[in-house]
């Protein structure tokens, strides 16, 4: 793409996050939201083949529904109460609505339908950005109205998108959309605490966006994109298979990884504010989702390497890919686990 | 007053399922036509006239009618409108939801007045619309620049998804 337009839509797509995490009424904050989607289109259909203009096309459609439905709910409560700060949403019918628009943009279930699809029209970059920077905005929006949302919606909304997220993911063999309903899942982690303690919504996040972050640059690294080409990345770069066989039981939520973190923290929550059936409905939709993360590590780790070939592996020449942030992101989604006090801290 | 009103927000229903039922485009421009103009009229009678003058200046009559004309461009043998049977049924579908949901809440005679946009009903020069301009201007200039770098935003964007003619994104161009 042209650099200068490259640059205008990726700086925009920052100017939308930041319009959004920086404002107090809702048209400001609807504003950032559709920068957001705005920006993002022709990154997306970049790559001018149908399946990624399909794609394009189903995500423009979700998101500027979700928008529409933002403005509503936002006039709604303007019209009964007069108020337009984000903070005041009384409104039960403009707070519902407004649940549902942002359930809808950021892919909770039963909104989710549209996200396996357009990830999957995608190549790893694009649906990089999608599954983590595009989520900011949303969630900043949730965490400041969470008080005043009905605690039936966002329960069912968390449990929900964790057995959809788990369920949904078990017969995939396109990486792509593992990752889509792995998105799901833990949104709906995300979701479920927001009413008791945001803070660990927002450590749910960030270990998240970690986590992901890792997965997709460790795809985008050996160039695969289904779990048939997984399991050869053994012979392109071993450290890097043994890595992220690690940084993908980390998203399962194993101890002693990171993503142990928010999974141990929100049931320690939810426990704590009297609620065991639904922790305990959490923790087996964990389980789920486990397992197609297992099968990923084993095709890609447990069944082959080390053995005897019988053909010959490939060159492992110098890659030109920059390496740091995968490196990073793959650092970090290891070995968090033991810093929970200090990100506790941070988030209160 | 308010039967006219009434008139023109029952115009605006049935112009939005018009829209809505996908017809031809060329018909659903009429449609959109039918319940701007309406919308305008509705805004009128609220004492938002100038937000109306507005409205039908740059939305009817400058981006509905380049819509107009790209839809002209882009016409069907067979164009279907809302007599035909697949977007019939749309329409019926539309007009029994809209039917159910003011079914529900329908109020008594004593519900809802016709109020207009501040408080003084005809006595006062600065009305709500515009004054909501010149603030836009003034304390919401912040805000008006950053629309205007949406806009440039737009522009780049159509340009990028229409580069290449047929062999770009979209290879109808």
């Amino acid at each position: 793409m042209n650099p200068y337009v490259l640059a205008i839509l990726l700086s925009s797509l920052g100017l939308g996050t930041t319009l959004t995490f920086a404002s107090s009424h809702w048209l400001l904050a609807w504003m950032g939201l559709e920068i957001n989607t705005l920006a993002i289109t022709p990154l997306m259909a970049q790559h001018h083949h149908p399946r990624a203009v399909e794609a394009t096309t189903k995500y423009f459609l979700t998101q500027a529904t979700a928008a529409a439905m933002i403005l509503f709910a936002s006039t709604t409560n303007a019209w009964m109460t007069g108020e337009w700060s984000i903070n005041d949403l009384t409104n039960p019918i403009a707070s519902t609505m407004f649940m549902t628009a942002l359930a809808l943009k950021i892919g909770l279930a039963p909104m989710h339908f549209w996200l396996p699809e357009v990830l999957q029209g995608l190549d790893l970059t694009t649906g990089l950005i999608l599954s983590t920077w595009q989520k900011l905005a949303p969630f900043a929006l949730i965490i400041q109205t969470a008080q005043t949302i009905d605690p039936t919606l966002l329960t069912l909304l968390g449990a929900t998108s964790t057995l959809v997220g788990g369920w949904g993911g078990l017969n995939q063999t396109q990486l792509r959309k593992i990752l889509a309903y792995s998105s799901i899942a833990h949104m709906g982690w995300m979701i479920i605490v927001i009413q008791y303690a945001p803070q660990l919504t927002l450590i749910a996040l960030g270990t998240y966006i970690i986590m992901t972050s890792a997965a997709f640059l460790t795809l985008k690294t050996s160039f695969t994109t289904k779990i048939n080409t997984l399991a050869t990345t053994w012979s392109k770069n071993p450290i890097l298979t043994s890595a992220t066989a690690l940084a993908l039981l980390s998203l399962g939520g194993l101890p002693p990884l990171t993503g142990f973190m928010p999974k141990w923290l929100i049931l320690q929550e939810l426990t704590k504010q009297d609620l065991p059936i639904i922790a305990t409905v959490m923790a087996l939709a964990a389980l789920i989702s486990l397992y197609f993360y297992l099968r990923l590590c084993y095709a890609m780790t447990l069944t082959i390497s080390p053995n005897t070939t019988n053909s010959t592996t490939p060159w492992r020449i110098q890659t030109t890919q920059t390496l740091l942030p995968l490196a990073l992101f793959t650092t970090t989604a290891l070995g968090l686990l033991p810093m929970t006090p200090t990100i506790m801290m941070l988030t209160t | 007053m308010t039967y006219f009103m009434f008139l023109l927000l029952m115009a605006l229903v049935v112009g939005l399922v018009a829209v809505a039922s996908n017809p031809t485009p060329y018909f659903a421009a009429l449609g959109l036509v039918v319940a701007a103009g309406v919308g305008c009229g509705v805004l009128v009678g609220h004492g938002g006239s100038f937000l109306s003058l507005v409205l039908f200046l740059i939305y009817l009559g400058g981006m509905l009618v380049v819509f107009a004309y790209s839809a002209a461009l882009a016409a069907e043998p067979f164009p279907e409108a809302w007599g035909s049977r697949s977007v019939l049924g749309y329409v019926l579908v539309y007009l029994l939801g809209v039917s159910l949901v003011a079914g529900l809440f329908w109020g008594g005679w004593y519900e809802g007045s016709w109020v207009v946009v501040d408080g003084l009903k005809e006595f006062s020069i600065l009305r709500g619309d515009i004054s909501g301009v010149a603030v836009m201007y003034s304390s919401g200039g912040g805000m008006l620049v950053i629309c205007a770098w949406v806009l440039l935003l737009t522009l780049l964007v159509v340009l990028e998804l229409t580069r290449g003619l047929s062999r770009g994104t979209l290879r109808a161009v």
